[in-house]
C-alpha cells in the first residue's frame, strides 16, 4: 500500500521524480500537495484500494505522511 | 453581541456558577440553558429556533446512525436544514432575481416571504448541523448525547460569530470531566483582550479614515482611494479575527478549547494557503462538505479544477450574505483556486518552474500577489 501512495504521489504532485519522499515525509505542511489538490488523492485511493476516507479525515494533522495514510485507510474498513 | 456588557455580564456570572457545580454533565445542562437564555435576550425567535432545529437534527442523527435507510435520512435531513436556511436567508434575494428576470419572461414564481425574519446565528447553525448529520453518515462520529449536542448548537460564547466548530471535536471537550484550572482564566483574558484590542483599537480606528472614502470616494484621488481598499483589507481582518479571538478566549474560560480561525492570512504565499488561513472553520466546512463530494459528483478535470470552486467558493460567498455581490466575491476567489491549480499542474510538468518558485524572492513576491488579490476582491464584499 505504501509504495503505491508513494508512486501516486510522485506522479501527482512532483515536479521531480528524482526527489525522495518516504512514508514520513509531511506532504501536506509542507506544501507538496496543496488542499484543495487532496480530492484526487481521496479519489486515487478509492479507486486502488475500494475506500472511501471521508474528507474531514483527510487533513495536514491526520493525513500529512503516507504513514498516517495507511493508518486510515486500514482503520476506515 | 459579543463586545456587549450583557456578554461580559453572563460570562462572568455563568463562569463563577459553572466551576461550583462539581459534575461535568450538571455543567454541561447549566451552560445550555444559561446560553439558551442569552439567545432568548437578544431574539426570543432565535431561542425557540435553536431548540427545534436541535431536536430536529438529533431526530434524523438517531434514524442516519441506526444504519437503515440512512443515505435517504441523510439527504433528507440536510435537505430541511437546506430549506430552512434559504427560507430564511435567501428567500428575499431570490424574490429580486425572479422580479427582475420576470421583466423579461413573466413566467418564474413570485416570492412573498417578508414576514420571515432572519433568526440570530441562523448561518451557523445550520452548517453545524450540516456536518454533524454529515459526519454520522460518514460514520466518522456518533450522535453523542442531547445534552451536549444543545450546548453545541447553543454555546453563547460561539453563537453568533463562530467558529463554526464540529460536533467531533466539540464531544471531546464537552465529554471531558474537567476541573477548574487558573490556566483557564489566564488563556482566556489574554485572548479576550486581544480581541477587544484588536477591534476597538485597530479595526474601529481604521474605520474612522476609512469610511468617508468608502462612502463619497468620488470626493478623493486615486491613490487615497487605493490606501483606503488596503486599510480595509486591514480592517476586516482585525474586526473579523476579534470575534473569534473574543469567542475562543471566552469558551476558554469554561475549560473549552475552540478551534483556531486564523491564522496570518495575508501572509500566505498562494490563495490555496490563504484559504487554509483564512476564516479556517468556514473554509474547511467548504472543503469537506462541498468540494470535495461536487468534485466526485463528475470524473471531468474542467469540472473538477473550474466549475467546482467557482461553485462551492460563490455559495461560500452567499453564506456571507444574501446579495450578489457576496457571490461575485467568492467566485473571484474560486476563479483565483482554478488559475492556482492550472499553475500547479504546468508547475509539476516544468522542472525549472519548479525551481523557479522554490527561491526566497519568488514566495516573497508570491506573498505580495497574493495580499494585492485578496485586497481587490474586498471591492466586491464590501
Amino acid at each position: 500500500m505504501e509504495e503505491k501512495l508513494i508512486a501516486f504521489i510522485k506522479e501527482e504532485f512532483l515536479s521531480d521524480p528524482d526527489i525522495e519522499i518516504n512514508a514520513g515525509t509531511k506532504l501536506i505542511s509542507k506544501g507538496i500537495i496543496d488542499s484543495f489538490s487532496l480530492f484526487s488523492l481521496q479519489a486515487f485511493i478509492e479507486r486502488e484500494f475500494d475506500k472511501k476516507i471521508p474528507p474531514p479525515l483527510i487533513t495536514a494533522e491526520s493525513f500529512d505522511t503516507v504513514k498516517q495514510m495507511v493508518e486510515i485507510i486500514n482503520k476506515f474498513c | 453581541m459579543i463586545i456587549g456588557i450583557q456578554f461580559y455580564s453572563l460570562l462572568i456570572i455563568s463562569c463563577l456558577v459553572y466551576w461550583l457545580i462539581p459534575k461535568q454533565v450538571i455543567r454541561n445542562y447549566f451552560l445550555s440553558a444559561a446560553s439558551i437564555l442569552f439567545i432568548f435576550y437578544f431574539d426570543r425567535y432565535a431561542a425557540l429556533f435553536v431548540l427545534v432545529l436541535s431536536v430536529y437534527t438529533y431526530i434524523f442523527a438517531l434514524l442516519i446512525q441506526n444504519n437503515k435507510g440512512k443515505i435517504f435520512y441523510h439527504r433528507a435531513g440536510v435537505a430541511g436544514l437546506v430549506l430552512v436556511l434559504i427560507a430564511f436567508k435567501y428567500m428575499g434575494l431570490l424574490n429580486g432575481v425572479t422580479g427582475q428576470l420576470n421583466k423579461f419572461i413573466s413566467v418564474l414564481p413570485v416570492f412573498k416571504i417578508d414576514f420571515l425574519l432572519l433568526p440570530l446565528g441562523l448561518s451557523y447553525i445550520i452548517f453545524k448541523h450540516i456536518s454533524y448529520l454529515t459526519d454520522i453518515y460518514w460514520g466518522i462520529n456518533d450522535k453523542g448525547n442531547f445534552i451536549n449536542f444543545i450546548l453545541y448548537s447553543s454555546l453563547f460564547t460561539i453563537f453568533v460569530a463562530g467558529p463554526i466548530e464540529r460536533f467531533t471535536r466539540f464531544k471531546i471537550e464537552a465529554e471531558r470531566e474537567n476541573k477548574f484550572s487558573p490556566v483557564y482564566v489566564e488563556e482566556s483574558f489574554q485572548r479576550i483582550v486581544y480581541g477587544l484590542f484588536k477591534k476597538f483599537v485597530i479595526a474601529d480606528w481604521l474605520g474612522y479614515f476609512i469610511n468617508p472614502v468608502w462612502i463619497n470616494h468620488e470626493n478623493y484621488s486615486i491613490w487615497v482611494r487605493a490606501a483606503a481598499l488596503f486599510g480595509y483589507s486591514i480592517q476586516i481582518y482585525m474586526d473579523f479575527s476579534a470575534y473569534s479571538d473574543i469567542a475562543i478566549g471566552s469558551s476558554r474560560l469554561f475549560g473549552f478549547k475552540i478551534m483556531e480561525n486564523f491564522n496570518y492570512p495575508y501572509f500566505q504565499s498562494n490563495i490555496s494557503q490563504f484559504w487554509r488561513c483564512w476564516h479556517i472553520s468556514l473554509s474547511e466546512w467548504i472543503r469537506d462538505y462541498l468540494f470535495f463530494p461536487l468534485s466526485s459528483y463528475f470524473n471531468n478535470k474542467v469540472w473538477q479544477l473550474f466549475f467546482v470552486p467557482l461553485i462551492a467558493m460563490g455559495i461560500c460567498g452567499l453564506w456571507h450574505g444574501p446579495a450578489l455581490h457576496f457571490v461575485l466575491w467568492g467566485m473571484c476567489h474560486g476563479f483565483a483556486i482554478f488559475i492556482y491549480q492550472v499553475w500547479m499542474q504546468i508547475k509539476r510538468r516544468n522542472i525549472n518552474l519548479s525551481t523557479l518558485s522554490n527561491k526566497k524572492w519568488f514566495t516573497q513576491v508570491s506573498i505580495t500577489f497574493t495580499f494585492v488579490y485578496v485586497t481587490l476582491c474586498w471591492i466586491f464584499f464590501r
